[in-house]
């Protein structure tokens, strides 16, 4: 008689789960653009019906680190995440995971995505300039848009490569400029990239890169 | 009395076996070698293909480039990208040798984030990702230089 109790608790406590349940998954987190780190606050709840033990977490990017309040949580108790996000070089959309692990063997790893918008300040447009080996020794030009709430001024460019020559134009002082680029020949491949300073208060927007390439035809081609 | 025992046995031996079917992340019975996917290098490649003579990138955060990297890598992660591209691009754009990235095993993305970029502006270079990453350089007992290059 003892045997089939014991396999009924068996079956009875396999059927049971704990399951994290949160608020807001993606959780969205907008740093303007001068921020140099964010935190935002998540919250969740067990949504299953046993306790559950939080094992740890981990991120998928050293950028994001998370913590919670505690590490059991009972059937249906809510909980409170902090998530710290360090914005530097990142730009645009960003999608980072966290994963919750916990020792429920139904969901032992759970997962939190956070949508990290950082807002782009300085775009530059094309990213790469390219030519063909041997074609014609033609100008080609970037054009940077100062697309933040505060205009900056382009205070220097200067090319890694002394055999491209560069002229700047300001089309729209502080917003708009176009920067054109001359190779003086096309006669073997070439790396090469502008260093464009603006007068930003914002340090990490004090130095752009935009990049040009001369290329065999194939490598045009895998662009 | 042997019987419940029995029974209890059999009962546990299903149920392990049972989670381990069924678990999103059950161990493997033996160790499996993931596939080497086209953009991805061993060291063993690395010493016969170039011997050795290659440009390392290590993708990791700063924090654990300066606990210990390659000899002679260089500092290029997501986290201070445009900073430390600004600085390294004049020794890259002048390479001759294949480019090697790597991040800390060989489930991070790190270094193929880092190669698609370095791609992407340095076209006419051979880039390649290092399979097994930091764990597979220390795991061969690769040399490590400690602190900022």
């Amino acid at each position: 008689m003892r045997a089939p109790i014991s396999l009924l608790m068996l079956l009875i406590s396999a059927s049971l789960h704990a399951d994290l349940v949160f608020d807001q998954n993606p959780l969205e987190i907008k740093p303007k653009a001068e921020d140099e780190e964010i935190e935002a606050t998540f919250t969740f709840k067990n949504g299953g019906d046993k306790p559950i033990h939080i094992t740890g977490l981990e991120s998928s990017c050293s950028c994001l680190e998370a913590s919670l309040d505690k590490a059991d949580y009972a059937p249906g108790e809510k909980g409170v995440g902090k998530a710290k996000f360090r914005v530097s070089s990142f730009v645009g959309e960003n999608e980072k995971f966290l994963h919750i692990f916990t020792d429920d063997p139904k969901y032992p790893d759970q997962i939190m995505t956070s949508v990290v918008d950082v807002p782009v300040v300085v775009n530059i447009q094309p990213k790469l300039l390219q030519w063909v080996i041997g074609s014609k020794v033609e100008p080609q030009e970037f054009t940077v848009t100062m697309v933040g709430a505060d205009p900056m001024k382009i205070i220097n460019v200067s090319s890694t490569r002394e055999s491209f020559k560069l002229e700047t134009k300001e089309i729209t002082p502080g917003r708009e400029y176009k920067i054109k680029v001359t190779p003086t020949t096309t006669e073997s491949i070439t790396i090469g990239a502008l260093k464009i300073e603006t007068d930003s208060k914002i340090p990490k927007y004090q130095r752009q890169m935009a990049f040009f390439n001369i290329v065999k035809p194939d490598q045009l081609e895998k662009q | 009395m042997f019987r419940e025992v029995a029974i209890l046995l059999l009962c546990t031996f299903l149920a392990a076996a049972g989670t381990h079917y069924f678990h999103p992340r059950a161990p493997s019975w033996y160790l499996v070698d993931e596939p080497l996917r086209d953009d991805e290098v061993t060291l063993a490649d690395i010493a016969k293909r170039w011997h050795s003579e290659v440009l390392w990138i290590d993708a990791r955060p700063r924090s654990q480039y300066e606990q210990g990297h390659v000899p002679s890598a260089f500092l290029l992660n997501e986290q201070e990208l445009e900073k430390l591209m600004f600085d390294l691009f004049e020794k890259l754009q002048d390479n001759t040798k294949p480019v090697i990235v790597y991040c800390g095993s060989e489930a991070c993305q790190a270094s193929r984030k880092m190669k698609d970029y370095l791609k992407e502006r340095i076209s006419t270079q051979e880039i390649y990702i290092l399979h097994g990453g930091w764990k597979a350089w220390t795991d061969k007992n690769g040399a490590v230089v400690v602190g900022a290059k």
